[in-house]
């Protein structure tokens, strides 16, 4: 393998709704010069970014190149941790989602998040899935809001018999299907991946996958990756971050190329994505 | 290379026998039984030297007085050995005791584990400790000499200056640290990622608090309540002081009451002479205070078993 920049191997690219003619972007989050600091220490820097309504986005790069910081930028999860800022505007639909009048709770409410470990609640499937809209004040029948959230999320058929049971009986993939079942019930227009199948075996990720394609027609969603090939089987765009490592050893995330996913991973403009696709380094 | 190992050649293959001997192992494992066995032949021992005095007070007093009557006083003409006036007592300032260091106790908890930053709760939390450090007789002076003119200053109705309302809230405030503290260990070991999950979807912290962190660190909870009651119940000296020495029968807070536990202090400090009624008296009560402690212990082991949310 000499030639790298022009054979790139094993990558089979097709986005959810037009294979590798990606439509024009219809920005939900518009991110410009985002920085994200813990304390003093800058994790990500300067990062540009346009996150495409009802398309799937994927974020990856090797480890500690900020992309979970960024994703958790977009439903404010970071205001949690103690001394974490952001720095620079993200746009939500054009207001500012870090201006003062925002609550960072409603926010939550509209953008919602799966993590990487599937966490659910030690509670029964059914309690898991309605505590979202009980949390929200959502008045009438609990039991249909279940089911609904339940089959889109493609568990109906394996859970309905077992409703009243604890959610932690379930296997990795159905608790993690649950987790995204539990986002849907709120109702969110945004739903945030953090690496959703990195705890998974592989067939449990391909369920996990056919189901954000199917989500991908009424959410947008943002996806953390580890996994170049899960980029590209299901992401409409991919942003690829690196490290930089500066002159006092401290690592900063940054954005390198952001664009449709069938040009990143078949002609990316830089060096370092080409590197990193072909598996030269990350 | 395709000759099986052989034993005859030790250079090429050595025995996995144990090469030198660890006598260290047995010696520790010895010791830490002896340890683990000296609280285990203690409760035995405790169970042991009140069952014989107990058995021989009910040979002389009957079961039926025992429980029933409401006249207490062993040491009196004629003695009355009703035991009732000391269980109400017990159950009223212990009663009063988890009123006040529940909800006070779980605040706390909710507070520092949930609400603090990490440098409040470096200091608060050795600071809450340190309240269950001090010893019950100081509390029991402070119930006496600083909360009980407080309350018949402030209280609209009358109490006298032993009474088992003063008794029953110093015990709780003595109990809040026990509450607050195993609670709060309790509440912190709660997966971060289960209090992402609830504010992920909208919840605020005070919601997540009550309705995802609480019910998963609810058995440690329990256990905290249990342990806390358990210690208020059996508490003696700051009923003792406060709460006064006169076995009433009554239901209102403001009067005098002796407690199960402040019996047999009072009596024990006396001179009852060894084989008496009055000596196995002190030993019937204190078999009985076991026994509901036990069984609130053990009620309580069932219902958390059947409650708690299992997180791992």
């Amino acid at each position: 393998m000499t030639d790298i920049g022009t054979s790139i191997p094993s990558v089979t690219v097709r986005g959810p709704q037009a294979p590798g003619n990606t439509a024009a972007l219809d920005p939900v989050f518009t991110v410009s010069d985002l920085s994200v600091f813990y304390g003093e220490y800058e994790a990500v820097r300067q990062v540009d970014l346009s996150i495409g309504n009802r398309e799937i986005t994927a974020m990856i790069g090797p480890s500690g190149c900020g992309k979970s910081t960024v994703l958790r930028c977009f439903n404010r999860m970071n205001d949690l941790i103690p001394g974490a800022r952001a720095a620079g505007k993200i746009l939500y639909h054009g207001e500012d989602l870090y201006g003062d009048h925002v609550d960072p709770i409603e926010v939550r409410r509209r953008i919602g998040m799966v993590f990487q470990k599937p966490n659910p609640f030690p509670k029964s499937i059914y309690d898991n899935i309605a505590y979202g809209p009980r949390v929200n004040g959502t008045k009438g029948k609990m039991d249909e809001v279940v089911e609904e959230a339940l089959t889109q999320a493609a568990l109906w058929d394996e859970v309905k018999d077992k409703l009243k049971q604890n959610a932690l009986s379930l296997s990795g993939g159905q608790q993690q299907r649950l987790c995204i079942a539990r986002a849907i019930a709120v109702k969110p227009e945004v739903i945030l991946m953090d690496e959703p199948c990195s705890a998974l075996d592989p067939i449990a990720t391909t369920k996990i996958e056919d189901l954000m394609q199917q989500l991908a027609r009424d959410y947008t969603i943002v996806i953390v990756t580890h996994n170049m090939q899960q980029a590209a089987r299901v992401s409409n765009r991919t942003a690829f971050f690196t490290a930089d490592v500066d002159d006092k050893g401290e690592r900063h995330g940054r954005l390198v190329e952001f664009d449709e996913t069938s040009r990143i991973f078949t002609n990316p403009t830089d060096q370092r994505t080409e590197d990193y696709i072909t598996g030269r380094f990350g | 290379m395709a000759t099986p190992p052989s034993a005859t050649a030790p250079g090429t293959s050595p025995s996995l026998a144990r090469s030198r001997p660890r006598h260290g192992e047995q010696i520790i494992k010895v010791v830490l039984l002896l340890a683990a066995l000296v609280s285990v032949a203690t409760t035995i021992g405790i169970v042991v030297s009140l069952l014989e005095p107990t058995i021989r007070f009910f040979g002389e007093v009957s079961a039926v007085e025992f429980f029933t009557s409401t006249s207490w006083g062993p040491l009196f003409e004629p003695p009355g050995y009703g035991v009732l006036p000391l269980v109400s007592a017990t159950l009223i300032t212990t009663g009063i005791a988890v009123v006040v260091a529940v909800p006070l106790g779980l605040g706390a908890a909710i507070y520092l584990s949930e609400y603090a930053r990490p440098r409040v709760r470096q200091i608060c939390k050795p600071v809450l400790e340190v309240l269950a450090g001090i010893p019950t007789v100081v509390f029991g002076f402070f119930a006496l000499s600083f909360v009980t003119p407080l309350l018949r200053g402030i209280l609209p109705f009358e109490i006298e200056i032993f009474n088992a309302l003063c008794a029953g809230l110093v015990v709780g405030f003595m109990i809040i640290p026990i509450v607050a503290s195993l609670s709060e260990d309790a509440m912190t070991a709660v997966p971060r990622a289960l209090r992402e999950g609830s504010f992920a979807l909208g919840a605020s912290k005070m919601t997540t608090s009550v309705r995802v962190v609480l019910p998963a660190a609810f058995s440690g909870i329990v256990a905290a309540v249990i342990l806390a009651v358990s210690r208020g119940a059996g508490e003696t000296m700051i009923v003792y002081i406060a709460g006064g020495g006169q076995p009433n029968f009554t239901f209102d807070l403001g009067k005098a009451m002796q407690t199960m536990a402040a019996f047999i202090a009072q009596a024990g400090s006396g001179d009852v002479p060894i084989g008496t009624v009055d000596y196995n008296t002190i030993f019937a009560v204190g078999s009985l205070l076991f026994v509901m402690t036990f069984a609130m212990n053990y009620v309580s082991a069932r219902l958390v078993r059947r409650y708690r949310e299992v997180y791992e």
